[in-house]
């Protein structure tokens, strides 16, 4: 204990200067869970899982097939739970849909399995804490614009669940690890996208302080719902067609033509809201030079995304100046990096 | 029966009505009658026997057809009065939609001469005693989210200027308290009702005076069922996906710097 607590105390003496700083960062996303820490050589490890399960009826052979194949699963209620990225292939194959533990961003109110099954999965991503209550931020959505929902629920159950691991969980605004990810540059100044399965969520900060943060309630499952219905197909088929590697600016097929025309109401809607909120938004800070726009998020990682983006933005007069519009090089880690950041600083 | 009604329609926009006396000084002295559930069975026995010389329809097809072209004119039928009672749910809802829309446009006008009557009233004020302060114009139109912003505002620093002058007014010596008490009454009403206009106008706008605890939840009791609970699982032996990624330490350093180097 006296160990840890030198080296707790050393950690918040030196964080940054550290080779390997303590703690870790979080992404509970509605699509992915992503969890990040700083690895020996310097870089980061992230270790991501999708967030979604299967169940299966429970027998011997099928225990026995899963294990073979390595194909993580749980015993559930009696039932063969098979957790992650390998219930999402499973669900495709036998063409069903994947039970989702959250739902627009936050836990979903319908999944009764839901938090055992996300237990076990950031467990695993997670690891153990390397000390007792290693720091660990973890990202949760801002106040939507376009539905009501309680965040403050969401936060405190995953607070909990965190610290129940041995950890010390602090919560940070998702758009706002974005910007700590990518916006280093610019003094953590400019404008965080994170274009997630459930939410887009948007941030604007000066010198790393978040001035404005909202969220609405569409991202990628708002995409594949509108898909799978006017295909007439499950919702995890449509998650697959989106996920296959097309250019939204160049749909080749019916199916390709659907994801890229949702893709782009979805920017749009983005934006807009974006743009509507900046306009009316009480103590904005008024910036001398253009700022820069950084995207990211699992949805962001279509092809075509910021061409399309960059399309919708000049189509809106937008009320603050803003410089490069770019996506994350990784985007789909960055807001578990960006929290992973927030936790070797320390930052609240 | 709809074959009847038809027929009889069908009578009634081909014949004409006449009184007896009518008839009577055309010369009739007697005339034929036959009721129209006559007429349709002769017609619907016309039909049958045709079509049965014809030997192109089966009899029993020709009832088929019948009994077919009934059920497709009840059917029709029936649409036609869900549609009539659609239009007139939609007629009705389109009139609470308008005196909805009135009550609220009542509500606007009452609400913007209410505003109007309470700046003219700090205006009074602001001349009485002299508060030097930028209201905003009042104006004819309704009053805009800003405004209301900027008058709650207002209201709030007319209503300190007041209290600082009553205490400054308690001040002086005791033959002036007398001579001002009731002054000071009058500006504690008045400060009084200011003070729930300005309740009551943020209220309206949302700002509650309502402060909420800063006492974190704690949902540690949702996770308190499964505390020695293992599920079996085989989620041990397998590897999970990892990715690298690029490094932090420019970001943390760029972060310090922004903190003072501390």
């Amino acid at each position: 204990m006296t160990q840890h607590k030198n080296h707790d105390q050393n950690h918040a003496d030196n964080g940054a200067d550290t080779a390997i700083a303590l703690g870790k960062g979080l992404d509970v996303g509605t699509a992915n869970l992503a969890a990040a820490v700083q690895s020996e050589d310097g870089g980061i490890t992230v270790t991501v899982e999708r967030n979604a399960f299967l169940d299966i009826p429970s027998d011997v052979y099928s225990k026995n097939m899963l294990t073979k194949l390595k194909v993580p699963y749980v015993v559930h209620n009696n039932k063969l739970v098979v957790i992650g990225e390998a219930a999402f292939e499973l669900a495709n194959v036998f063409g069903r849909e994947t039970r989702r533990p959250m739902c627009d961003g936050l836990i979903s109110p319908n999944e009764q399995d839901a938090l055992p099954m996300m237990k076990m999965i950031i467990s695993k991503i997670l690891g153990e804490p390397r000390v007792a209550g290693e720091n660990c931020y973890f990202c949760v959505p801002a106040p939507s614009l376009d539905v009501d929902n309680n965040v403050v629920y969401h936060q405190g159950l995953f607070e909990s669940l965190i610290n129940k691991m041995g950890y010390t969980a602090h919560a940070i605004n998702e758009a706002h690890a974005v910007i700590f990810a990518e916006l280093a540059e610019n003094d953590f100044t400019g404008i965080g996208l994170s274009f997630g399965g459930g939410m887009a969520n948007a941030c604007i900060a000066y010198k790393s302080i978040p001035c404005l943060s909202f969220s609405v309630a569409r991202g990628g499952d708002w995409i594949d719902k509108n898909v799978a219905n006017v295909l007439g197909c499950p919702r995890s088929k449509a998650t697959h067609i989106k996920e296959r590697g097309i250019d939204i600016r160049d749909p080749k097929s019916r199916e390709e033509e659907a994801v890229a025309i949702y893709y782009r109401s979805l920017i749009s809607y983005v934006l807009q809201n974006i743009k509507t909120r900046f306009e009316s938004g009480q103590n904005m800070p008024s910036f001398n030079t253009p700022i820069d726009i950084a995207c990211a998020g699992g949805t962001s990682m279509v092809g075509g995304f910021i061409e399309v983006f960059r399309d919708e933005f000049a189509k809106i007069d937008f009320p603050i100046p803003v410089g490069r519009v770019f996506r994350s090089e990784e985007a789909l880690t960055a807001v578990a990096k960006g929290c992973l950041v927030a936790a070797a600083i320390g930052e609240a | 029966m709809e074959s009847v009604k038809d027929i009889k329609e069908a009578l009634s926009a081909r014949s004409r009505t006449a009184t007896l006396d009518e008839l009577r000084s055309e010369g009739r002295k007697r005339v034929r009658v036959i009721r129209a559930e006559h007429i349709a069975q002769m017609v619907s026995e016309a039909v049958n026997a045709a079509v049965e010389q014809s030997g192109l329809v089966a009899p029993e097809e020709v009832q088929r057809l019948v009994d077919k072209s009934r059920q497709e004119f009840r059917s029709i039928l029936k649409e036609r009065e869900q549609e009539v009672e659609h239009a007139r749910e939609v007629e009705s809802t389109l009139a609470d939609r308008d005196s909805q829309l009135n009550q609220l446009k009542e509500q606007l006008a009452h609400a913007a001469a209410e505003m109007t009557r309470m700046q003219a009233e700090i205006e009074g004020l602001r001349n009485a005693y002299s508060v030097p302060a930028a209201a905003p114009a009042a104006t004819g139109a309704a009053p805009s989210g800003d405004l209301l912003m900027s008058m709650v505002q207002e209201m709030a620093n007319l209503k300190a200027s007041l209290m600082h002058r009553d205490a400054q007014e308690r001040a002086p010596s005791a033959p002036a308290a007398s001579g001002a008490a009731d002054f000071t009454a009058a500006i504690e009403k008045l400060s009084g009702t200011l003070n729930d206009r300005i309740e009551k106008i943020g209220k309206k706008m949302g700002v509650s005076a309502a402060v909420e605890s800063d006492a974190p939840l704690d949902f540690g009791n949702l996770f308190k069922d499964d505390g020695g609970k293992t599920l079996e699982s085989n989620m041990d032996n397998i590897e999970v996906k990892q990715k690298s990624g690029g490094g932090i330490a420019a970001n943390l350093a760029r972060l310090k710097k922004l903190k003072g180097g501390k």
